[in-house]
């Protein structure tokens, strides 16, 4: 896989297309992995879009006592394998960013796996495809890095510089699988 | 010809055992490119594949885009003749359903006269269909009862174009370019939920700088990251135009030589707009008077900029006023008929464009012409091969229509791709009218609301089974192809007509076997009007990835930029509307004392029918709500999600509180998506624009009360 | 202990040490000292040894996981203590009869595939029963008289029945059942894998369909020799039991390594119930952020001692833990530090402001605002 998944948080408008289409993609079972949500819906319309990172250490697999989330050789995080889940629910609370969604019925944990089935061929995942603002795009990883660039130099411009340490706070997000 | 169109390079998923048919989405003006999965063995539609070479969206869908396809094969289809008995209905077949129609039809024709009978069409449908919504009132049946649902959506945009531009194309520069705009001013629209493919190319444009000034009553998604909101009150649109233009003038910001030589009234624009100071534009509309400056200097400096309108603007009972003011801003700085720059109005229906253009209005013939005109009359009946004396006189509006049901001129109504039982404003006089009426016959695919107050229902395909071309809102045409065969006994509506005419004698006027032979004798029909599509062919159309018109040769490029030389007018120039301001019909009064407003959610498609069929809408928004300050909440101590119940002079309704910063402290917001106890139409004003004759959806007053 | 398992140079070798001590013992015992050591079943017994060493290698390293240590170490914790002892016993009846025998949460996923899988796991439990009862001769048939047939367990002898009886009928018969059982419910599965693509996305072929097959195969020739001798008088009897001893080993030997190693990780759902969340979706920890019950106080000090233990710092400013925090407002934190602003939990009492000038308007470039600016240059 070349090209990483880049989310520009303000870009949404909380239309839910990338939740509708994840329904879509195979192997998603008609459940939708990824989140929009209202930051504060009582004081504005702005929302955000949320999916997995795919993190290379990632922290729902290492937290999973029954080792069923596994990760692809393209370094993409599944969900938790059906047949070994024990529906105990630990990497909802392992997971940083509050991804992984559960499943009482089923007793199964479910979460982004970037589409797995486009993606391996380099074809966009189904949110990034259809997303009508740009918000979650699929990128090279070279544009992402220019897009952040752009970003930091605006950053500066109103005044806030970032340090070596937080300077990932100033930025937007950009996840996905690349090679360094 | 190929079911699956795909550039060179493009990759897209395909899965063994199914294909994909390459078409448009079925719901609004957009028309998004995408290609449809079909299962090859069951033949039966399994998904959606984005079509990422389609130059307009570039594969980008809303969640209703990206859901379409299940309606196609959805359980509720209706798929046999429905015939009303005792109350009830009851399947049964199409002789059966036919005899019943021929029957009553003629009895009333016989007892009430030709104009007994009335068609109410509908633009979500393909142009051959609204070509043949026209020609099948007038020539099968004889009427001149004929309007469209077009009415209550998009007729005020044309109307004001009309008058100002001479021709009514939605758009006159084509949606790419947006992207290279400096400015966009959007007014009355919340593209955001309403056309969210259109975003792309404004964030795009925000993206190399442009700015947004965007008026609306509401933060709308789009509103909150606009460089200047002018939060204006509903129905005060004229009075902001007018207003902003006063400081354009002022400023110093006019094209001159733009609207010396190619603008007509420049002068009695001026005086109209002289006495609308930025003070006094601010007391009318409640927008202050800072944000008004910079939105003229911002609009005023700006090299490229684009006006865009839509049903906020339009749906008033001056909508035709509004849109020429907000024209004429544009042709004061000079930017129509330039790179980059123009005017649009987001057309809200699917086939919003190409509907309203072909003769499906009371007073049109197809290619924009006029049934008051009898060169027109005489060139269209010469197409049809009937006598000019049998055409029809132009009939009322839409809304006007039920007028006529209530004195009893129409006895019986055809309702083909349409639900004004939730779309049409001040429900109930719409239902009574229904029941008054003697015979009712509504084609649809679903039992919508209006269906049921139906006597036969003919069941109709979707929009997948059948092929044919669109327009979108740019003006460019389309190719819509069939994706499987259409389910049970359904028909499409072409075929629903050509039936229908056959047993009222008229057969031989509509002697077709297939869509392309429609499409072929349609070209005709457009030819020498202002749509002219006579250059066009399918072949074309897929090649050039859509047409622009007008397209009057076959060897002719079609016309994504309208108005480069000359103006569509009489004398090649525009006409600048001096207009002074008007309040709305209704305002608040002790009685009633805030203004309700309706509109879209991004979850749904005008009269629901559809989009409340589909699980993954469903979940998102079920049910309407009313939107509104905290500040205006607290007035009835009213918390977030208690019910709520709001009361006009034509109506009342209960819904549950939203309540949200981002709308004005004196509105309330209504979402018009649900029939029956919770339409908000029951609510709504239909005060009627004098020339477009289109309801006033957007302002009416209304009291609240905790319920 | 430290000491022998040093000598062994790792645990996993140690056990699997013991484990085959053990069984031979098992063995020594059931055939007598080893005098009725069936030798035809030589090749089952070295197969059976090495699915055994397996067993253990996969499951002691599973073991030595931080995560399932810790959840292993609380559930024998609570298994201790006296006070839980009713919940004990509930979580363990519950979870052996919904989850184990039932397997009722299959069946939410779809009839067809609770079905094949309730075939496939009890007829592989029951095939490995017998196979293993009667390769270590733990157990077998002693004729009494003409007419009784006596069970001997570990040399013990236990139910004499008739040999033309029911019971007699179903134990002489329990491979061929659950072989059929399998060999349904492997098909089942197998079609299932062919139809549905969405199965196709994520399976490997060495540890989903491999497998499958190869239980195919030994389900395939076993039912096979049963009908050579039943119906064919025996025909190539010899050739098939053969195929049959080739495709078992194989079974056996690759058992440990392909999907069908989750048989024995399964009974741990009971310390969901046990440890954890006693009825099924009811939440007893509170999200320190919006309040919303979330979770449980054991379950999140374990996650976080999991955590910890391998390296993980997900230490928020305010001292807590991002898991202290609900999933959705773990979201909302992400976005608020992406969006430049504070989080949403501070002591501020401000409003949510998120046109904050710094991102928003204008993604990209931005054009001066003199541009625009009333008394500037046109």
């Amino acid at each position: 896989m070349k090209k990483v998944m880049y989310l520009e948080f303000e870009r949404c408008i909380g239309c839910r297309s990338c939740q509708a289409a994840c329904r879509e993609c195979g192997g998603h079972d008609a459940k939708e992995r990824n989140y929009v949500e209202y930051i504060d819906f009582f004081e504005s319309r702005q929302t955000f879009p949320m999916m997995c990172m795919q993190c290379k250490d990632p922290a729902c697999a290492k937290v999973c006592p029954a080792n069923a989330i596994q990760i692809t050789e393209e370094g993409v995080v599944l969900s938790a394998m059906e047949e070994k889940c024990i529906g105990c629910r630990n990497c909802t609370f392992g997971c940083p960013f509050g991804i992984p969604k559960f499943d009482f019925e089923e007793n199964k944990m479910y979460k982004c796996d970037m589409c797995y089935d486009r993606t391996k061929y380099d074809i966009s995942p189904m949110c990034a495809s259809v997303c009508p603002s740009d918000a979650i795009r699929f990128i090279d990883h070279d544009e992402m890095m220019e897009l952040r660039r752009r970003r930091t130099q605006m950053n500066l411009i109103e005044g806030k510089k970032p340090s070596e340490n937080d300077k990932w706070q100033y930025v937007p997000e950009f996840f996905g699988v690349y090679s360094d | 010809m190929t079911q699956f169109v795909v550039k060179p390079g493009v990759k897209n998923l395909q899965h063994d055992g199914e294909k994909l048919i390459t078409t448009h989405c079925c719901y609004c003006g957009m028309q998004c490119g995408m290609h449809i999965r079909v299962n090859e063995k069951t033949g039966k539609v399994v998904g959606v594949e984005p079509r990422y070479d389609w130059p307009v969206t570039l594969g980008k869908l809303c969640p209703k885009g990206v859901t379409a396809y299940q309606t196609v094969d959805h359980p509720e289809r209706i798929t046999k003749p429905l015939i009303k008995k005792n109350g009830k209905f009851v399947e049964s077949s199409w002789t059966e359903a036919l005899d019943l129609i021929e029957k009553n039809f003629k009895e009333l024709q016989a007892k009430h006269g030709k104009d007994a009978l009335s068609v109410f069409g509908g633009v979500s449908m393909t142009n051959e269909k609204c070509y043949l919504v026209g020609k099948y009132a007038r020539v099968a049946l004889g009427t001149r009862y004929v309007d469209y649902n077009g009415r209550f959506c998009m007729s005020s945009a044309a109307g004001g174009f009309m008058k100002t531009l001479g021709i009514d194309r939605g758009s006159t520069l084509p949606w790419p370019e947006l992207e290279h705009t400096d400015c966009f001013f959007m007014a009355g629209s919340n593209t955001a939920e309403c056309h969210p493919t259109t975003i792309q190319w404004l964030w795009k444009a925000r993206d190399k700088g442009a700015k947004m000034i965007v008026a609306d009553p509401r933060e709308t998604p789009t509103a909150r990251i606009a460089d200047v909101h002018l939060d204006l009150k509903a129905g005060t649109d004229s009075a902001l135009a007018n207003g902003l233009m006063h400081l354009i003038v002022k400023e110093g910001y006019v094209d001159e030589e733009y609207v010396n030589e190619r603008c007509n009234n420049y002068e009695e624009l001026k005086t109209s707009v002289e006495k609308f100071t930025p003070e006094y534009t601010s007391k009318i509309t409640g927008v202050s008077v800072g944000k008004l400056v910079k939105a003229a200097h911002i609009f005023g400096r700006s090299p490229r900029s684009v006006v865009m309108f839509a049903r906020g603007v339009e749906q008033q009972s001056k909508g035709v006023d509004n849109v020429c003011l907000y024209t004429s801003m544009a042709l004061l700085r000079g930017q129509i008929g330039k790179f980059a720059s123009g005017v649009a109005t987001f057309t809200g229906q699917g086939n919003g464009q190409g509907g309203r253009e072909h003769g499906q209005k009371a007073d049109a013939l197809p290619g924009y012409r006029k049934i008051d005109n009898p060169d027109h009359v005489n060139y269209v009946s010469g197409v049809w091969g009937i006598d000019p004396a049998e055409m029809p006189k132009a009939g009322v509006s839409a809304y006007e229509m039920f007028d006529e049901i209530q004195k009893g001129n129409i006895r019986a109504m055809h309702v083909i791709c349409s639900n004004p039982a939730v779309s049409a404003p001040n429900n109930h006089y719409i239902w009574d009218g229904f029941k008054k009426l003697d015979f009712m016959v509504v084609s649809d695919f679903f039992l919508s609301e209006t269906a049921e107050f139906a006597d036969v229902v003919l069941p109709a395909t979707t929009w997948a089974e059948d092929e044919g071309t669109t327009t979108n809102l740019e003006g460019r045409v389309i190719r819509i192809r069939k994706v499987k065969d259409p389910i049970g006994d359904s028909k499409t509506d072409w075929e629903i007509m050509k039936l229908i005419a056959e047993r009222m004698g008229k057969g031989s006027y509509f002697n077709y076997d297939n869509v392309p032979q429609i499409f072929e004798e349609f070209r005709i029909a457009s030819k020498g009007g202002k749509a002219d599509y006579s250059g066009m062919t399918y072949e074309r159309i897929e090649n050039e990835d859509g047409l622009f018109w007008p397209c009057p040769s076959e060897d002719h490029p079609g016309t994504p930029t309208m108005f480069q030389e000359t103006f569509g007018t009489p004398d090649g120039k525009a006409n600048l509307a001096a207009v002074d301001w008007q309040e709305p019909n209704e305002n608040p009064s002790d009685a009633y004392p805030h203004i309700l407003t309706t509109g879209r959610v991004v979850f749904h498609y005008l009269s629901g029918t559809q989009t409340r069929r589909t699980d993954f809408l469903m979940e998102q928004c079920p049910e309407p709500y009313a939107e509104m300050h905290p500040h205006l909440a607290s007035k009835y101590a009213l918390q977030d999600g208690d019910t709520v119940f709001l009361e006009t002079k034509r109506g009342s309704m209960s819904v549950k509180a939203r309540i949200t910063k981002a709308i004005r402290e004196d509105h309330v917001f209504i979402p018009y998506h649900w029939g029956k106890e919770l339409s908000v139409n029951k609510l709504t004003n239909p005060a009627l624009d004098p020339t477009s004759r289109m309801p006033e959806f957007k302002v009416c007053a209304v009291k609240l009360k905790k319920a | 202990m430290k000491a022998i398992e040093k000598s062994f140079n790792s645990k996993a070798s140690m056990n699997s040490f013991f484990v085959v001590i053990f069984l031979f013992f098992t063995m020594w015992i059931g055939t007598g000292q080893f005098t009725k050591v069936d030798w035809m079943l030589f090749g089952y017994m070295v197969a059976s040894f090495i699915f055994f060493i397996g067993m253990t290698v996969r499951l002691t390293s599973w073991v030595m996981r931080p995560a399932t240590h810790e959840m292993i170490k609380r559930s024998i914790q609570n298994m201790k203590a006296k006070k839980r002892q009713k919940r004990n016993v509930k979580a363990i009846i519950k979870t052996l009869i919904d989850n184990i025998i039932l397997q009722k949460y299959i069946f939410k996923r779809g009839i067809y595939r609770g079905i094949q899988h309730w075939l496939i796991a009890w007829g592989c439990i029951g095939s490995l029963a017998i196979t293993f009862g009667l390769t270590f001769g733990w157990m077998h048939f002693k004729l009494v008289d003409a007419t009784t047939y006596q069970v001997v367990v570990f040399g013990v002898p236990t139910l004499k029945m008739h040999p033309d009886g029911l019971l007699a009928g179903l134990i002489f018969e329990g491979l061929n059942i659950t072989a059929t059982m399998l060999l349904i419910g492997v098909i089942m599965a197998i079609v299932r894998r062919i139809k549905n693509h969405d199965t196709q996305v994520t399976q490997r072929a060495e540890f989903d369909l491999v497998p499958l097959y190869i239980l195919l195969a030994m389900t395939g020739t076993g039912l096979l020799l049963t009908v050579s001798y039943k119906l064919l008088g025996g025909w190539m009897h010899p050739q098939f039991q053969l195929l049959h001893q080739v495709t078992t080993v194989l079974f056996l030997v690759y058992f440990p390594f392909g999907k069908l190693f989750h048989l024995p990780i399964r009974p741990m759902a009971v310390a969901v119930p046990m440890n954890y969340q006693e009825e099924p979706g009811i939440d007893t920890k509170e999200c320190v952020g919006c309040g919303e019950l979330y979770s449980s106080d054991d379950q999140i000090t374990d996650v976080q001692t999991i955590l910890g233990k391998q390296m993980f710092d997900f230490k928020t400013n305010d001292g807590h833990q991002l898991s202290d925090y609900c999933p959705a407002c773990r979201r909302k934190i992400r976005v608020m530090s992406q969006l430049n602003m504070k989080t949403p939990f501070g002591t501020s009492a401000e409003p949510v402001q998120t046109n904050n000038g710094i991102h928003i308007p204008g993604f990209g470039r931005e054009r001066a605002e003199t541009f625009y600016d009333a008394k500037g240059e046109k």
